[in-house]
């Protein structure tokens, strides 16, 4: 077997891409896929914070690549989801201390008993950036409906495509209100601008601070919206055709971009 | 409230060491965290210095994803930038952009199409030291992380901002970032995006949550406003809408900043929280 790797990215930071890795992760695993997420935010990780497994990191990336401990003995198993696991970055270090190549063999790895290796990126395109791509073969870009997300976001698709990775968007944070009074860009004023396929478009929800906060994904609680949303883009990456939901009317699925999206 | 440094003895013609004029300080804003508004408060305190009468320089740092010009509306008009000015492709004054609407605030901007490990810190240092003695106030935008890019915009600061929101993982970032600065520095914080409806229901940390693990010098508290966004988008800060609460905000740390008496600004946000859970914070390694 070998899984899919997946490098979740942004540039800016801030706009959501450790909530993205956590909840695409984990609505994957719902869907009984054996996925194992990276943090590579080596000095100042938090994908275990969002995960709820702080307490529970014995050896980190870095101690792997040094040799220190078996690739094994460092992924966390979820206690809620059977078949994901994670293995965190170091807190005391810095990102040089993974090189690309290998970060690149960690990644390979990890695919050889993995459906799917989902890469949580540092903010920046600097080495960790680099590092944290050298492993992927395929890219989903996350970006906010905000000026400078998007520039960074068009910075990092240039980045993505001249390294000959695919990608895919996440239009993350999106406030239909905002959108309709002309004080936020839609959706498809984003993918204008950036010219990349559209993976999954989430709206802001003040749910997902408390959430992080407590280390438990959204995604746990099949009641919210923000789960069936989750699980649309876990079914898109698995190929599946999935229509964008229709916020306004519940039920109906209209064409995309000419009533508020979502999904 | 801090004080301006004492004044700097700089080198007279012949050599011997001569009482400079008071230099202007020279401040990094900063957090580990990306996104929590270090560019926004840049920005927005800036404008306020300025309006104050200061003569303000905002240095954006976030070499290769650069937006403090995006902010202030001054995109088009950026014709070089920090790394032209560092290696002598342009002069200060040809980089320096002034602000459209205050003729006190100037913008140094970074390059877009260059990387962070590009700038030679000890040539950083030469820069702020530089612009300390054209400016009362140098304000450093710092980009998220703490590598290269992280060393080069403290490097030449006196003074340290810390600019956090109400989120664990924003707190454990800035956690580490205060241990990386220097030990005798005082870094002052600010508090970004508090909602207090939030933290009521107890959905959100408090302000004395995220201080009870940062223990600084509180210099301010936002509350989180979807008018920023806006502003940001349309790059004209709020610290110049007057009937802005998150401008009334900055233009009261602009106050401080400055030396004038004023209170920190603070929400509205009734005591309790979630301090208790912030004890998983820390725990495992570190």
């Amino acid at each position: 077997m070998s899984g899919r790797r997946i490098v979740i990215t942004s540039g800016k930071g801030g706009v959501g891409k450790t909530t993205t890795t956590a909840n695409v992760g984990a609505a994957l695993a719902k869907r009984r896929r054996k996925v194992v997420l990276v943090d590579t935010d080596i000095g100042l990780r938090n994908l275990d914070l969002v995960l709820g497994v702080e307490k529970r990191i014995v050896f980190d990336l870095v101690e792997v690549v040094e040799g220190r401990c078996q690739l094994r003995q460092a992924l966390i198993k979820d206690k809620r989801f059977e078949s994901l696991s994670m293995l965190a970055a170091a807190q005391t270090r810095e990102k040089e201390a993974v090189s690309e190549e290998a970060m690149a063999r960690v990644i390979e790895e990890l695919a050889e008993s993995n459906d799917f290796v989902i890469i949580d990126c540092p903010a920046g395109i600097e080495h960790g950036f680099r590092a944290a791509i050298a492993g992927a073969r395929e890219a989903i870009v996350v970006t906010t409906p905000e000026v400078s997300a998007i520039r960074d976001a068009d910075r990092v698709v240039g980045k993505l495509t001249a390294a000959g990775i695919p990608l895919r968007l996440i239009v993350n944070r999106i406030r239909p209100e905002m959108v309709k009074n002309g004080d936020m860009m839609s959706v498809e004023d984003v993918c204008e601008v950036l010219q990349a396929e559209l993976l999954g478009i989430v709206p802001d929800d003040e749910e997902v601070i408390d959430t992080t906060n407590r280390g438990e994904p959204i995604v746990l609680d099949d009641t919210k919206r923000l789960a069936t949303i989750y699980d649309k883009i876990a079914r898109r990456l698995e190929g599946e055709i999935v229509p964008f939901t229709n916020l306004d009317t519940p039920g109906l699925f209209g064409r995309l971009f000419t009533m508020f999206k979502a999904g | 409230m801090q004080a301006f440094d004492t004044p700097v003895p700089v080198p007279g013609p012949d050599g011997a060491a001569v009482p400079a004029v008071t230099r202007g300080r020279a401040i990094v804003i900063t957090s580990g965290k990306g996104g929590v508004g270090k560019t926004t408060t840049t920005a927005n305190v800036g404008a306020a210095l300025a309006a104050l009468g200061k003569r303000v320089v905002l240095v954006d740092a976030d070499v290769g994803l650069r937006n403090l010009d995006i902010v202030l509306g001054l995109e088009s008009r950026v014709k070089h930038h920090l790394l032209d000015v560092l290696e002598d492709k342009a002069t200060l004054d040809e980089a320096l952009v002034r602000d459209k609407r205050s003729e006190n605030l100037y913008l140094l901007a970074a390059a877009q199409t260059r990387e962070k490990e590009d700038v030679v810190t000890t040539q950083m240092k030469a820069l702020i030291e530089d612009l300390r003695g054209r400016f009362d106030f140098v304000l450093i935008d710092c980009p998220a992380g703490i590598e290269m890019g992280f060393r080069n915009a403290v490097a030449g600061a006196q003074h340290a901002i810390i600019v956090c929101t109400p989120e664990v993982s924003a707190v454990r970032d800035a956690d580490r970032v205060v241990g990386l600065l220097p030990s005798d520095w005082r870094p002052e914080l600010i508090v970004n995006r508090v909602r207090p409806l939030l933290v009521k229901k107890g959905k959100m940390l408090s302000v004395e949550d995220v201080n009870g693990i940062l223990r600084l010098p509180l210099l301010g508290e936002i509350a989180d406003e979807p008018g920023v966004i806006v502003a940001t988008n349309k790059g004209v800060p709020l610290a110049l809408d007057p009937t802005s609460e998150t401008g009334a905000a900055y233009r009261t740390i602009a106050a401080k900043l400055a030396g004038k008496k004023v209170a920190a600004p603070t929400v509205k946000a009734p005591s309790g929280g979630l301090f208790g859970k912030l004890g998983t914070l820390f725990g495992g390694r570190a």
